[in-house]
C-alpha cells in the first residue's frame, strides 16, 4: 500500500507547491509554517485537487478520508448524533468518545470549536479508511484532546496516515518525517535518524538533542525518557 | 481599470441605466464589450452558466405569468457583467481610499471599512463555500434539498463568527471612529476617455429620446 508523488506540481497566483515522494503505511507528519502548503497538499493527496503537471498514485488504497483544518466545514446535518450518522457510523459509541454523549441532539455549529474538533477526528479515526489524512487535527484541542488525539493515531495498526501540522507542543509517535516549506516538500525520512535532520524541530526536541539525548521518536514522553536516559 | 474612483462611477452608472430600461441595459452591455477585459472579468464557467441559468427560469416564468421576462433577464445580465467585471479588477484597500477621498477621514474612512470588509468576506466565503465542497465529496454526500438548509446555515453562522471576531479585534486594538490615510490614484487617458462613454451611454439610455424627438415632430 502506497501513496507516490511523481514531479507534482500546482500553481495558484503566486504560491507554487512543488512535491515528490513516497507516502507508504505507517503514520507521516507533514510539518510546516503556517502558508507553507500543507493544507494544498492534503487537498492533493485526498483527490479533491488536480495537479498542474506531474501523476499522484495510488496503490492498494480502496478508501481515503480528509479531516479538513477548520471542523466546521464537515457539517452537513442539523443535529450532533445526525452528524456522526451522515459517516455512517452508529452516533452512541462515537459519542462517548468524543465526550459528547449528553450534546446528542445538539446543532453542531452550538458545539465549540474543539469539541467539533473532536467529534470530527473521532468520527474521521473511527471510518479507518487505508488513508486517513489529517489536516491541522491538533488546531482548537486543549493538551487533553492534543493526548487523546495523538493516541488515536497511534492507535491505528494499518493504513496510512498522514498528518499536515504546524505543531510544535503535542505531537504523536510517527514513523517517517517530512518538511514543509514554501510549496517544497523535503523528506527527512524515518524516525529516530530524520529527528536530527529536523530543521523546524520543536523546542523541547531541539533542546533535547542540544543536551546529547537520542530520543526513540518525537513524542514528548520519548524526549523526556532519552532526557531521563543521559542524566541517569 | 486602475483608477478604483473611475471604476465604482462606471459601475454605478451603468447599473442605474440597466435598472433603468432594457436599453440602458443594452448600451451596458455593449459598453461591456466593448471596453472591459471580458476574460479576466468572467467568472468560472459553471458559475457563469448556473447564474444565467437561475436568471433565465426566472424571466421565463415571469414572461409565461404575463411579466416582463425578456426585459428582467437583459437587464440582469447587463448588471452581472458589470459587476464581475468590477469585481474582477478591485484591489484591497482600495475601497477606503475612494470614500475617504470622496467624504473624509471620518464618515470616509468608516463607510470604505465596512465596505472593504463586506468585499473581502465574498473571497472567504468563496473559500467557504470550497471547503464544503469538499467536505460532502468526502461524506458521500450529494447537493440536495435535505442539505441545502443546514449547509446554508452553516455559512451564515461562521460568516457572523468572523465578524464578530473582526468586530473585537478591532475594538482590542482601539479602534473608535474614522482613520487617516492618504489615497494616491493614478488614472490613464484611456480610463477616463471609457468612463465618460459609460456616462454618455447611461444618459442617452436613461433620457426618453423616443419622446424628445416625437414632441420636436409635434412642434414642426
Amino acid at each position: 500500500m502506497n501513496l507516490q508523488l511523481e514531479d507534482v506540481s500546482i500553481r495558484r497566483g503566486a504560491f507554487a507547491l512543488r512535491c515528490s515522494g513516497t507516502f507508504g503505511a505507517g503514520v507521516h507528519l507533514v510539518s510546516g509554517p503556517v502558508g507553507s502548503g500543507k493544507s494544498t497538499l492534503a487537498l492533493l493527496l485526498a483527490g479533491l485537487l488536480t495537479p498542474d503537471s506531474g501523476t499522484v498514485r495510488r496503490s492498494g488504497i480502496s478508501s481515503a478520508l480528509l479531516s479538513l483544518q477548520f471542523p466546521e466545514h464537515h457539517v452537513t446535518c442539523s443535529t450532533v448524533a445526525e452528524e456522526v450518522r451522515s459517516w455512517g457510523l452508529a452516533p452512541e459509541r462515537i459519542l462517548a468518545g468524543a465526550g459528547l454523549a449528553d450534546r446528542a441532539e445538539d446543532d453542531p455549529l452550538r458545539l465549540s470549536r474543539g469539541e467539533l474538533k473532536r467529534l470530527n477526528l473521532a468520527c474521521i479515526i473511527a471510518r479507518d479508511p487505508d488513508l486517513l489524512l489529517l489536516d491541522e487535527p491538533f488546531s482548537a484541542l486543549d493538551c487533553a484532546g492534543k493526548r487523546l488525539a495523538c493516541r488515536a493515531i497511534e492507535a491505528r495498526k494499518e493504513g496510512i496516515t498522514v498528518i499536515f501540522t504546524h505543531e510544535r507542543t503535542v505531537l504523536p509517535r510517527i514513523g517517517t518525517l517530512w518538511e514543509m516549506e514554501r510549496g517544497a516538500l523535503t523528506p527527512r525520512g524515518d524516525v529516530p535518524d530524520a529527528i536530527r535532520r529536523w530543521r523546524h524541530a520543536p523546542p523541547y526536541l531541539e533542546y533535547a538533542l542540544e543536551q546529547g539525548a537520542r530520543p526513540a521518536n518525537i513524542a514528548l514522553e520519548d524526549v523526556r525518557e532519552a532526557l531521563c536516559r543521559i542524566r541517569g | 481599470m486602475q483608477d478604483p474612483r473611475l471604476r465604482i462611477l462606471v459601475t454605478v452608472t451603468l447599473s442605474v441605466a440597466a435598472f433603468a430600461s432594457v436599453a440602458g441595459a443594452v448600451a451596458t452591455l455593449v459598453w461591456w464589450a466593448c471596453f472591459a477585459s471580458r476574460r479576466r472579468a468572467l467568472p468560472r464557467p459553471t458559475m457563469l452558466l448556473g447564474v444565467i441559468g437561475m436568471i433565465a427560469a426566472t424571466a421565463v416564468v415571469a414572461e409565461i405569468s404575463g411579466g416582463a421576462g425578456f426585459a428582467y433577464a437583459i437587464r440582469m445580465i447587463a448588471i452581472l457583467m458589470i459587476a464581475t467585471w468590477t469585481y474582477a479588477d478591485r484591489r484591497d484597500g482600495e475601497m477606503i481610499d475612494v470614500f475617504v477621498w470622496l467624504l473624509g477621514d471620518r464618515i470616509g474612512f468608516e463607510i470604505g471599512l465596512i465596505a472593504e470588509m463586506g468585499l473581502q468576506s465574498l473571497e472567504v466565503i468563496r473559500q467557504d463555500v470550497a471547503q464544503l465542497q469538499a467536505a460532502m465529496a468526502l461524506k458521500g454526500v450529494r447537493a440536495g434539498v435535505r442539505t441545502i438548509v443546514p449547509l446554508a446555515v452553516n455559512l451564515i453562522v461562521t460568516q457572523l463568527r468572523r465578524s464578530e471576531e473582526q468586530s473585537r479585534l478591532l475594538s482590542v486594538r482601539g479602534y473608535t471612529l474614522g482613520g487617516r490615510i492618504c489615497p494616491k490614484f493614478s488614472t490613464s487617458r484611456r480610463e477616463l476617455v471609457i468612463s465618460a462613454l459609460a456616462v454618455l451611454f447611461a444618459i442617452f439610455a436613461l433620457i426618453p429620446v423616443h419622446d424628445i424627438f416625437y414632441s420636436y415632430t409635434v412642434k414642426i
